[in-house]
């Protein structure tokens, strides 16, 4: 049965590379038949090498991608050491839901509302009494500055969500205590502790932000630098022109930035491996003479402020700017304000939501299912999706690969738009969903289902009462960053429905192209509302599972003589 | 059968063309039979979805074609119509030869040229409708960037290439090329555009090339800058002189540029530049209309004229729908739906119909067009951004 599943989820979930693949290396080659190019050439990877700042665009993406995956992986850390158990987590938990619900296109325009040469920052100085211009700014720099801070601000929610299931997993209290009977400072412990069980378990969802980083356009596009641009925007730019011939030139370059991508991720991996197996000795040097006073030091939000700060002002920034009919720097506040913007977009809205729900909670739920499958499938038989087949759908660039599955889906007679579409939205939620629980999973002591097991109960008992109780707060979670994927998704509803499935996404992307203030604005907010249901949703039923678990445990050692004196039911 | 089914498109058209000519009842019953199977059919109408104002007019449009001929136009918003041509070329490549999911777009120069030489649209069709009558031919709606039409794209608006300036901030506005950089030198860091090959940016350079350079006839043929690297250079020597001194005092100190139209208006309205670039002659008012810009903001063209274009509505060749694509087109050339286009209050784009079209009491549309220069051929266009890539890009 769940070798038949396993199978089944290769299918959906693999089969869609081989045309995505062959439709992005067939071209590369300058085979499409369609237009006439049927003798295969390498004419397409010399007019690539030709272009002129290719390397320095090489170069951009290599620092954007690793540069703010790198960033993001220590604040996190520092994030975690400081708050992780304290008073202040709770809080910090209940703000993760917020910044993560808002989309990353959103963030962007809302970053670019506060640091632009003519943004609120600029505004605040100007009003103070400074000339700001020409001043450098961070956004569109050609240092990519901008871009490398804003997207390791924006993944840093990200990764304290998939540390959460992770540290709940590997027990830190008692391995600090420990640590600490031993001598340890509490930062030590956590470097040499903490650190070397947390770095592998938080693997793939540190590779989903490289993939992320290197691959994504809309977000560069916005605070990139423009001369050269970044490698990914280069690729869109390129698949985008509207000389049909010219294609191979934007496959070959799609090649090129997955390469690029694939080295990141190896690099990242090779990181890793120096830092915990290969040059391990400051592991195991012992505890030295604790420098900081240790647990009392714990300064409050000074370390997560920037964080909350910047994503409230990009809030704050795109609901003035959503409401603003005037407002002209350097004013600090608009100075005619209407409502007019949002009452264009307000009539279709329901349709919109309720095309992106329905799309995002049946392929999530599916995705959910089989990721679930893989999992156990690993820890049956010891052979899981090697983590390169998972990060694909996320480092390719999407606009290659769907061009070859938007072929694939053709030659299926009938128009089915809408399975195609949900189809599409599993493919590349799947990775998400399977990321997030890949770590909860690794972590899962498997000792308590061969204690299950010799109690009686069958392998679906066990699963359904063991082992789902304990990992519902990561399912939960997963779910929603499930979901917020596929909220998010443009390009494959778009591509693969002929843009007759309209969700607040196609809807919002193709009115920001207009590059409307207030337009962009109305509809970041609208974008985020969704996913910060869902994922408020989820950190909540993630929290009400742990204490139920909790209270059921607390209830059961109140009978711990009934359990041992009971006759296990043999089955 | 792609052929036989090119071959039966041409015969039909040849069929249609000299009935055309030689009576109108003939046409009408020809069209009365198009407007009947047109009937009840949904037409998939991919365009650009920026503006909001162009989609609150589509929105109209579909209400009136439903009303009169029961045709339901469905507005598929793209961000870049780019992708519905990759749409179209994956339906080519799985041999999809009719039942396509595109009826209708709104393209021009490079995507209609594309689009043309990969054999992906139907027509010719332009003549089959009644309203092709009203059409200015005046303008150059035979030709899309020096590429013939063959009646392959009906015309639906105007594009010029203007700039915007406030009056308030800027009281003599430069006239020609040399004046712009004369401003930039008095104002540096006032004047910028937006980066090729971003469509403004690189007109920008076209209009620039045309001034500049003392051989205009050359930039109305082909030129490849691979074989014939000499002309290239000698043609365009001028302008690249002229970009050199331009960035040295642009906005930025030309280490930058704006991301498109958009950008300079939104850096004109924060009194970061003195000149916006647009494509819509009527941009200012649409935009003081809208609260994006002050009410001093103006249009106007540089003397020697503006560089036009006209954008087109075409029919792919695997169209479902194509009676209601042909009924849609021919409404949307009707001097009713023109005329509610020209309207800066609505969306401001110049109508292409002639005056003889406008009733009385719509004589004029609130603006006349400026002297227009006709579009380069479009190999210029990318050797002038490849070339402009190879110096200012780094």
């Amino acid at each position: 049965m769940i070798r038949a599943l396993y199978f089944i989820t290769l299918f959906i979930c693999a089969l869609p590379f081989i045309p995505g693949l062959l439709g992005l290396i067939l071209p590369a080659f300058s085979w499409l038949p369609s237009l006439g190019m049927l003798t295969p050439n390498v004419n397409a990877f010399t007019l690539l090498a030709s272009w002129p700042g290719l390397s320095h665009s090489v170069l951009l993406t290599l620092l954007t991608g690793l540069g703010s995956t790198v960033l993001a992986v220590l604040f996190c850390f520092l994030l975690l050491r400081q708050y992780w158990n304290s008073p202040y987590w709770q809080r910090i938990e209940l703000s993760l839901s917020p910044m993560l619900a808002i989309p990353h296109i959103a963030f962007a325009i809302g970053f670019a509302f506060t640091f632009s040469s003519t943004g609120w920052f600029f505004r605040t100085l100007e009003a103070l009494g400074f000339n700001t211009e020409g001043w450098f700014s961070i956004i569109r720099d050609q240092y990519a500055v901008g871009l490398l801070l804003a997207l390791a601000i924006k993944e840093t929610p990200f990764l304290l969500l998939m540390s959460i299931a992770v540290l709940q997993q590997i027990k830190v209290t008692q391995l600090l205590s420990v640590a600490s009977a031993l001598g340890y400072s509490h930062k030590q412990a956590w470097l040499k502790v903490i650190l070397p069980q947390w770095l592998p378990a938080m693997r793939l969802p540190i590779f989903a932000v490289a993939a992320y980083g290197c691959s994504v356009v809309d977000v560069a596009l916005i605070l990139g630098p423009s001369r050269p641009v970044t490698l990914s925007v280069l690729v869109w730019q390129w698949f985008n022109d509207p000389d049909l011939s010219l294609l191979p030139r934007a496959a070959v370059s799609a090649l090129l930035l997955l390469s690029i991508s694939l080295l990141i991720l190896a690099l990242i991996r090779a990181l890793e491996w120096y830092l915990l197996q290969y040059c391990r000795q400051w592991q195991v040097a012992g505890a030295h003479a604790a420098q900081s006073q240790g647990i009392g030091s714990r300064r409050h939000y000074l370390l997560y402020t920037p964080f909350v700060g910047v994503s409230v002002m990009a809030v704050v920034l795109l609901l003035l700017w959503s409401f603003a009919q005037r407002w002209r720097f350097p004013d600090l506040l608009p100075t005619s304000y209407s409502l007019r913007f949002w009452q264009q977009e307000s009539l279709s809205l329901l349709k919109l939501s309720a095309n992106s729900i329905s799309l995002a909670l049946l392929s999530s739920f599916c995705a959910l299912i089989l990721a679930i499958v893989c999992l156990e499938y690993r820890q049956k038989y010891q052979r899981g999706l090697p983590a390169w087949l998972i990060a694909l759908p996320m480092i390719l660039p999407q606009l290659s690969l769907l061009f070859g599955m938007q072929i694939s889906t053709y030659f299926i007679p009938g128009n089915w738009y809408w399975l195609w579409v949900a189809w599409s939205h599993l493919f590349f939620v799947f990775p998400y969903l399977y990321l997030a629980l890949d770590g909860p999973w690794r972590n899962y002591d498997i000792r308590l289902d061969q204690c299950a097991r010799s109690l009686g109960f069958n392998g679906w008992q066990t699963w359904w009462r063991v082992k789902r109780p304990l990992l519902l707060p990561a399912i939960c979670l997963a779910l929603a960053v499930g979901i917020s994927t596929s909220l998010a998704q443009y390009l494959p509803t778009q591509m693969l429905g002929a843009g007759r499935i309209s969700t607040i996404t196609t809807e919002a992307v193709a009115l920001a192209s207009g590059q409307d203030r207030r337009v962009s604005a109305v509809y970041g907010l609208l974008q985020g509302m969704l996913p910060f249901i869902f994922f408020t949703l989820a950190i909540a039923a993630s929290r009400y599972s742990l204490r139920a678990n909790r209270s059921h445990q607390q209830k059961r050692r109140a009978n711990a003589d009934d359990i041992i004196a009971a006759k296990p039911h043999y089955r | 059968m792609k052929k036989l089914f090119c071959a039966w498109l041409l015969a039909l058209a040849a069929s249609f063309t000299p009935a055309l000519a030689a009576s109108d009842n003939k046409v009408s019953a020809q069209w009365q039979e198009t407007v009947n199977k047109a009937r009840g059919q949904t037409v998939y109408f991919n365009a650009w979805g920026g503006s909001q104002e162009i989609n609150a007019y589509l929105r109209w449009a579909n209400k009136q074609l439903q009303a009169e001929y029961g045709v339901t136009l469905k507005h598929i918003k793209v961000a870049d119509i780019a992708e519905t041509t990759q749409r179209l070329l994956a339906e080519k490549t799985a041999g999809k030869e009719t039942g396509g999911s595109v009826d209708l777009l709104w393209i021009n120069g490079e995507n209609f040229r594309s689009l043309k030489q990969a054999d992906l649209l139907y027509g010719p069709f332009t003549e089959l409708l009644p309203n092709w009558q009203w059409v200015d031919k005046s303008l150059s709606v035979y030709e899309d960037f020096t590429e013939p039409t063959e009646g392959l794209e009906a015309p639906w608006g105007v594009g010029q290439l203007v700039f915007i300036y406030d009056k308030q901030r800027l009281s003599n506005p430069p006239q020609n090329f040399a004046q712009l950089l004369y401003l930039a030198e008095s104002f540096p860091g006032k004047v910028s555009y937006p980066q090729p090959p971003e469509f403004h940016g690189s007109s920008f350079l076209k209009a620039a090339l045309l001034e500049l350079t003392d051989n205009q006839q050359v930039l109305y043929q082909a030129i490849n800058p691979n074989t014939e690297p000499d002309k290239f250079a000698q043609v365009t020597a001028p302008l690249w002189d002229y970009l050199d001194k331009l960035h040295a005092v642009a906005w930025q100190q030309g280490k930058r540029f704006p991301s498109g139209s958009s950008e300079t208006v939104q850096l004109l309205d924060d009194r970061q530049l003195l000149l916006a670039i647009t494509f819509n002659p009527n941009a200012a008012n649409a935009a003081i209309e809208h609260g994006k810009l002050v009410e001093t903001a103006q249009t106007y063209a540089f003397a020697q004229g503006a560089l036009s274009n006209i954008h087109f509505l075409a029919i792919p060749w695997n169209a479902s729908a194509k009676e209601g694509a042909l009924v849609a087109v021919n409404f949307l050339l009707s001097p009713k739906a023109q005329q509610r286009k020209a309207d800066a209050r609505i969306w401001g784009d110049p109508s292409v119909l002639n005056l003889k079209a406008a009733t009385k009491k719509d004589a004029a549309q609130g603006f006349a067009l400026y002297k227009s220069i006709a579009e380069p051929h479009p190999s210029w266009q990318t050797a002038l951004e490849l070339e402009w890539q190879k110096r200012y890009a780094n």
